[in-house]
C-alpha cells in the first residue's frame, strides 16, 4: 500500500472531526500545566469516576492515555526503558513503565510526560496494577494516593459490594474536600454528571451507528475519538466534540459511506490497540477488513443516572463497578458474542498484551468459547500496546492471513 | 529435609486424612480463614507450587502468565493435585489469579470452584472493608452449608481457632527466636513445620509446632535470651519496634527475606545447598506463606465469628496487593534497622505484578536504611537454580567484607 496516494484514493476514509482532537489535546494539555502550577491537579486512572473531581474543578489527567501517545509516537520501548532502569519489569503494564519513565525523564519526553500531580486517583476497576503503579508514581513525586476499591462483581452487583463501593465515593469527596478546602456541591455535581452522559449517549451512539453495512466507523477511528469522552467527560467540549462526530457518522450512514471503501469483512477486535501502529487496520482496510465493533472502546458506554448527588453517586457505584473489565469471563464472552451478532461480524481477533494480565488471561478460553457460540472463526495474536520490543509483524500477518483466508 | 521430601510428607498426610474421610479444600491465597472451612468440618489445606511439574497450561494461559499460576494450572492438568472436594480462589488480589479462577471454572466444570473477594482499602479510619469482607465470608458459609450439606458449628468453629492459635503461638516463638539467635532451629525446620501445618492443619501438625516451641523455649531460657526473644516477638506483633532488645555479638551476615508468594521451604532447601553458606544467615523471612501468615492476629470466640474473621485477615501483616506501600516500606525500614539486619534478598516470581511493582520500592527503602539489597528472579521449578546460587553466595561474600 502506497502511504503517499491522495486521501480519496486510499482504502480508508479519513474522519474529519478527527482534526478536532489536537484542539482538545492542546487545550487539556494547558489546563493541565495550569492546574498543577496552581497546586491542584489529579492524575486519573479511565475507569475512576472523574465526574467528581471535575465537580469539584479539580484539574485532570489521564497516564493511559499519555502512555497511548507515547507509544503512538514510537518510543514506547525507550520511555519504557527509564523505568526499567529504575528497576521496573520488562513485564510490568507498559502504560505504567511509560508513565513511571516519563516521570522520570519528563524532558526527555516533550509528548506524553504529564504535569507534575498532587493527587493520584485510582479506581481498581480496570485491573489491580493501577494501584501498584500509582503508588510508584507516588514515591517519585510525593502525590497522594487515592484508590476507589471496586471489586470484580461475579453475576451482580449484590447490597454489601454496593455500600462499600458507596463508602468508597463518600470518601473520595472528604479526600479531595479536605484536600483542595472546597465543598462539593450538588448543583455543579448534577450538571457535570449530565454533561457526562450526554457526551457518553453521543458516543454510544456514534458506536451503534457501525452496525449499518458499511460501517462508518473502524477500530482506529474509535481508538482516537475515543480519547475525550475518556479524558474529558463531563465537559462541555467533551459533548460538542461528540456532537460533531455523530453528525459526521449520521452522514455517513445517510450517504452509505463506509470507514472502508470497499467493505467485505466485518471483524471484532478485542483489546487495548497496539498503538504505535494503528497502520495496522489501515493495512487490512485495503484487503476489504473492517473493524465495526472492539471490546476497548465499548466500555465506556455507561452513562449516570441521577438528580441529586445522593442518586448521582447510587449511580457512580453501579456504573463504575459494573465496567468490563470488573466482570469475569462469562461476561465478557456474553459481550463478545453480543458484539458479533449485533454487529453481523464474520470473525474476531484478540490482541493478547503481554503486559496487561486482566485483560488478556482468559483469551485462550474465550477464543474458543465464542466461536464455540457464534460459529463465526477468531485468532489470536501477541504483542503489547506501547513496548513495540515485543511485536513480532510477520508473526501477526501469518496469523491474521489464516483467519482471512477462513473468511475470503 | 528436601523441600520434595516435605512435600512428600505432606502428601501423604493428605492421603491419610482422605482415607479417614475428611474433605480437603484447597486454597491457594494465603489470607485464608481457615477456622470458616474447621467451623463447617472441612479441611483447608494450602495448595503448593510444585518444584517438578510437567508443563500443561499452553493450551490455556498464555507464556505471560505468572509461573505461579503456570505451576498450579499444570499440576490440575496432570493430576498432581490431592484429591480436593472444592478450591477457593482469591479475588481482588492479583489479576493473574483472578483470570485464573475463571478459566479454571470453564476448563474444569468438574470442580466446585469457590471465590473469596478480598478489599483492597486499608488504613481507613471507618469499618467498611471490614464489614466488606464479613459479609462476603457469610455468603462463602453459606455456600459451604449449602452445597456440602454441612453447616456452620460454633463448637468446631471453636475448635479451629485454638487450633490455629497454637499453631501461631508456637510459630511466631520460633520466629522470634530465631531473630535472636538463627541458629538455635534451622530456618528449613521452622519452614517445615509451617509448611505441613499449612498443608494438613491438624491438632498433630500444631502439637509438632507446639513441641519445638517448647524445645527452643528451653533453649532460649538456658542461654539467658528469653526477654530477648519476647521483645522481638511483640514487636512483630505490633510492628513496633522500640522496645527490641537484641544481645550484643550477633552472628554476621543476618539477612531478610522479602517477597511474596514464594515456598519458604523451596527458600530453605535452596541456601541449604549453597556450599560453604550457613543457613543461619537466613534471621527472618517476610514471605506469605511464612512471617505473613504466622503472624496474623488471633481471633475472639466471643464475638461474631464473621466480623472476627475479617478483622484478623485485614490485621494480617501487608501483601503489596493491597494498600499500603507507604505503611509496609516504613515498616521494613525499621524492622531492618532494628533488628540489626545486613542483608535483604528480595525475591521475585516472573511476571508476578505484585512482587515486580514492589521490589524497586524495597530496594530504596533499604538502601535509604545502608542495607544491601540483591533482586532473585525465581520460579516455583527453581528452572534457574544454579544461577540463583551464584547470586546469592555472590551477595553474601559482598555482606561478609563489610
Amino acid at each position: 500500500m502506497n502511504g503517499d496516494r491522495p486521501s480519496e484514493e486510499k482504502p480508508y476514509r479519513r474522519l474529519e472531526t478527527q482534526t478536532l482532537l489536537q484542539q482538545i489535546a492542546f487545550t487539556g494539555g494547558l489546563e493541565a500545566l495550569e492546574a498543577s502550577e496552581n497546586g491542584n491537579l489529579a492524575w486519573v486512572t479511565s475507569g475512576f469516576p472523574v465526574e467528581i473531581p471535575i465537580a469539584m474543578n479539580v484539574g485532570v489527567v489521564y497516564p493511559e492515555q499519555a502512555g497511548a501517545i507515547i507509544g503512538a509516537q514510537k518510543i514506547g520501548p525507550e520511555v519504557c526503558s527509564y523505568a526499567e532502569d529504575l528497576g521496573y519489569s520488562q513485564e510490568l503494564c507498559s502504560y505504567a513503565r511509560a508513565s513511571i519513565g516519563s516521570t522520570e525523564k519528563p524532558d526527555e519526553v516533550p509528548m506524553g510526560a504529564l504535569p507534575t500531580p498532587q493527587i493520584l486517583l485510582a479506581c481498581n476497576n480496570i485491573c489491580g496494577t493501577v494501584l501498584r503503579w500509582y503508588d510508584a508514581i507516588a514515591e517519585m513525586t510525593g502525590a497522594t494516593v487515592f484508590l476507589l476499591d471496586t471489586p470484580p462483581i461475579e453475576a451482580e452487583q449484590l447490597p454489601h459490594h454496593q455500600e462499600y463501593v458507596r463508602k468508597g465515593v463518600q470518601r473520595l469527596i472528604q479526600f479531595l474536600e479536605d484536600k483542595f478546602s472546597k465543598p462539593l456541591q450538588d448543583e455543579r455535581l448534577a450538571e457535570v454528571a449530565d454533561l457526562s452522559s450526554k457526551a457518553i449517549g453521543l458516543w454510544t451512539r456514534s458506536l451503534e451507528a457501525c452496525q449499518k453495512k458499511p460501517s462508518p466507523l473502524n477500530c482506529a477511528d474509535r481508538f482516537l475519538t475515543m480519547a475525550p469522552v475518556v479524558s474529558s467527560r463531563g465537559t462541555e467540549q467533551c459533548v460538542d466534540f461528540y456532537e460533531t462526530l455523530l453528525a459526521e457518522v449520521d452522514d455517513r450512514v445517510s450517504e452509505g459511506l463506509g470507514a472502508v471503501r470497499d467493505e467485505k469483512i466485518r471483524l471484532l477486535w478485542d483489546n487495548i490497540p497496539m498503538w504505535y501502529t494503528l497502520r495496522f487496520f489501515n493495512l487490512l482496510a485495503s484487503r476489504g477488513v473492517v473493524f465495526p465493533a472492539d471490546t476497548y472502546t465499548h466500555a465506556w458506554s455507561g452513562s449516570i443516572e441521577g438528580v441529586d448527588t445522593s442518586s448521582i453517586i447510587d449511580g457512580i457505584v453501579e456504573i463504575y463497578s459494573n465496567v468490563y473489565l470488573n466482570k469475569g469471563l462469562d461476561a465478557k464472552v456474553d459481550k463478545m458474542c453480543q458484539l458479533i451478532k449485533d454487529y453481523d461480524l464474520d470473525g474476531f481477533i484478540m490482541f493478547s498484551v503481554r503486559s496487561c494480565k486482566r485483560y488478556s488471561l482468559g483469551q485462550m478460553v474465550s477464543k474458543e468459547l465464542v466461536t464455540e457460540r457464534t460459529g463465526v472463526p477468531g485468532v489470536i495474536i501477541e504483542g503489547d500496546m506501547v513496548d513495540s520490543r515485543v511485536y513480532n509483524e510477520a508473526q501477526i500477518e501469518t496469523r491474521v492471513d489464516a483467519l482471512l483466508e477462513m473468511l475470503m | 529435609m528436601s523441600n520434595e521430601g516435605v512435600i512428600e510428607q505432606s502428601t501423604a498426610g493428605l492421603m491419610q486424612l482422605v482415607a479417614a474421610g475428611e474433605e480437603l479444600i484447597g486454597y491457594i491465597y494465603p489470607h485464608t480463614p481457615l477456622e470458616l472451612f474447621m467451623a463447617h468440618g472441612l479441611i483447608p489445606s494450602l495448595i503448593r507450587t510444585l518444584p517438578q511439574v510437567p508443563s500443561g497450561f499452553e493450551a490455556s494461559l498464555q507464556t505471560f502468565a505468572c509461573s505461579y499460576i503456570r505451576n498450579l494450572y499444570s499440576q490440575r492438568t496432570s493430576n498432581q493435585m490431592p484429591p480436593l472436594t472444592g478450591i477457593l480462589f482469591p479475588s481482588n488480589t492479583c489479576d493473574s489469579l483472578q483470570n485464573l479462577g475463571d478459566i479454571w471454572r470453564v476448563r474444569f466444570p468438574e470442580d466446585r470452584v469457590f471465590r473469596l473477594t478480598y478489599p483492597v482499602t486499608r488504613n481507613i479510619i471507618d469499618d467498611s472493608t471490614q464489614r466488606y469482607l464479613a459479609e462476603e465470608l457469610r455468603l462463602l458459609s453459606e455456600s459451604l452449608t449449602t452445597i456440602f450439606e454441612r453447616p456452620f458449628l460454633k463448637e468446631s468453629y471453636n475448635r479451629g481457632i485454638s487450633l490455629v492459635r497454637e499453631f501461631r503461638e508456637g510459630a511466631k516463638f520460633l520466629y522470634s527466636a530465631r531473630v535472636v539467635n538463627p541458629k538455635i532451629i534451622s530456618y528449613s525446620d521452622v519452614a517445615q513445620l509451617v509448611r505441613v501445618f499449612l498443608t494438613t492443619p491438624t491438632a498433630a501438625a500444631a502439637s509438632a509446632i507446639t513441641e519445638a516451641a517448647n524445645s527452643v523455649k528451653k533453649m532460649v531460657t538456658d542461654l539467658g535470651i528469653f526477654e530477648n526473644v519476647e521483645s522481638v516477638m511483640t514487636a512483630l506483633v505490633n510492628r513496633d519496634f522500640e522496645n527490641v532488645q537484641l544481645p550484643e555479638n550477633l552472628d554476621a551476615p543476618r539477612v531478610v527475606v522479602a517477597g511474596g508468594m514464594i515456598e519458604p521451604q523451596a527458600l530453605g532447601t535452596l541456601i541449604k545447598d549453597i556450599p560453604d553458606i550457613p543457613e543461619s544467615v537466613i534471621t527472618l523471612d517476610l514471605l506469605s506463606f511464612g512471617f505473613k501468615s504466622v503472624f496474623t492476629p488471633p481471633l475472639d470466640e466471643s464475638e461474631d465469628p464473621f466480623m472476627e474473621m475479617a478483622k484478623s485477615l485485614l490485621a494480617a501483616p501487608g501483601e503489596p496487593t493491597q494498600e499500603g506501600l507507604k505503611h509496609r516500606m516504613i515498616f521494613l525500614k525499621d524492622l531492618l534497622t532494628n533488628l540489626s539486619i545486613h542483608g535483604l534478598l528480595i525475591c521475585e516470581q516472573s511476571f508476578c505484578d505484585p512482587d515486580q511493582f514492589e521490589a524497586p520500592s524495597i530496594e530504596r527503602a533499604a538502601s535509604e536504611v545502608g542495607i544491601k539489597t540483591t533482586r532473585i528472579p525465581i520460579d516455583p521449578e527453581l528452572s534457574d537454580k544454579a544461577r540463583i546460587e551464584v547470586r546469592i553466595q555472590s551477595f553474601l561474600e559482598t555482606l561478609t567484607e563489610r
